[in-house]
């Protein structure tokens, strides 16, 4: 019985998290802060549904891949939310960060002095 | 009907928003919406193979996690060098 009702929290929650990201992502303005809202969707809600699976099942192969799983989005998360902001930042200012690293290699900054 | 299957379910109702802003939005802010469903997708599947009592769809889930990295890095790396 304690284990059903911890099991329900826990997806409750994972459930609750995922749906008011999803609201976040669609009434933010921009791109930038519609990125903040995917974390919670990767790295919050895998987590507490991994949680409710082993209290569910105890020790066994199906907790054993979600919490591959969870490790998998925890891991592989941030660096796509790092390359999105970066393309995004890349695409508003013009490819500026290529134009610094060609200014690094050639010895110039942007401003025209001499690194 | 077991408690995950109404979690996947109810999961599926972010897909709403998120496919709204996938279809109107600019198109950086739709490559987050995309990210984000794929983020769902993986956890429903999570919660279809516990729900069902199927271990060996798991491996869904897991796969569709690596490659949701590697999609993503493509589309990113895509889109900030063309317009």
């Amino acid at each position: 019985m304690a284990r059903a009702v911890i099991v329900d929290v826990l997806l409750g929650l994972a459930v609750a998290v995922v749906l008011i990201s999803a609201a976040g992502v669609l009434l933010m303005r921009d791109a930038y802060q519609k990125a903040h809202y995917v974390m919670p969707v990767s790295v919050v809600a895998p987590v507490l549904i991994a949680l409710a699976i082993g209290v569910q099942s105890g020790w066994t192969i199906s907790t054993g891949q979600s919490w591959l799983v969870v490790a998998v989005m925890v891991i592989a998360s941030p660096f796509l939310a790092h390359a999105t902001v970066r393309a995004i930042w890349i695409r508003e200012h013009g490819g500026a960060s290529r134009d610094l690293a060609r200014a690094g290699r050639d010895g110039e900054r942007q401003d025209g002095g001499r690194l | 009907m077991s408690s995950f299957v109404i979690a996947a379910i109810a999961m599926l109702l972010a897909l709403v928003p998120l496919g709204v802003v996938l279809c109107r939005a600019e198109v950086m802010s739709a490559v987050v919406a995309y990210e984000a469903i794929g983020s769902v997708a993986v956890l429903v599947l999570m919660l279809l193979a516990e729900g069902f009592r199927r271990s060996g769809e798991f491996e869904l889930a897991v796969l569709l996690a690596v490659l949701l990295l590697g999609g993503g890095l493509v589309f990113v790396r895509f889109l900030e060098r063309w317009r």
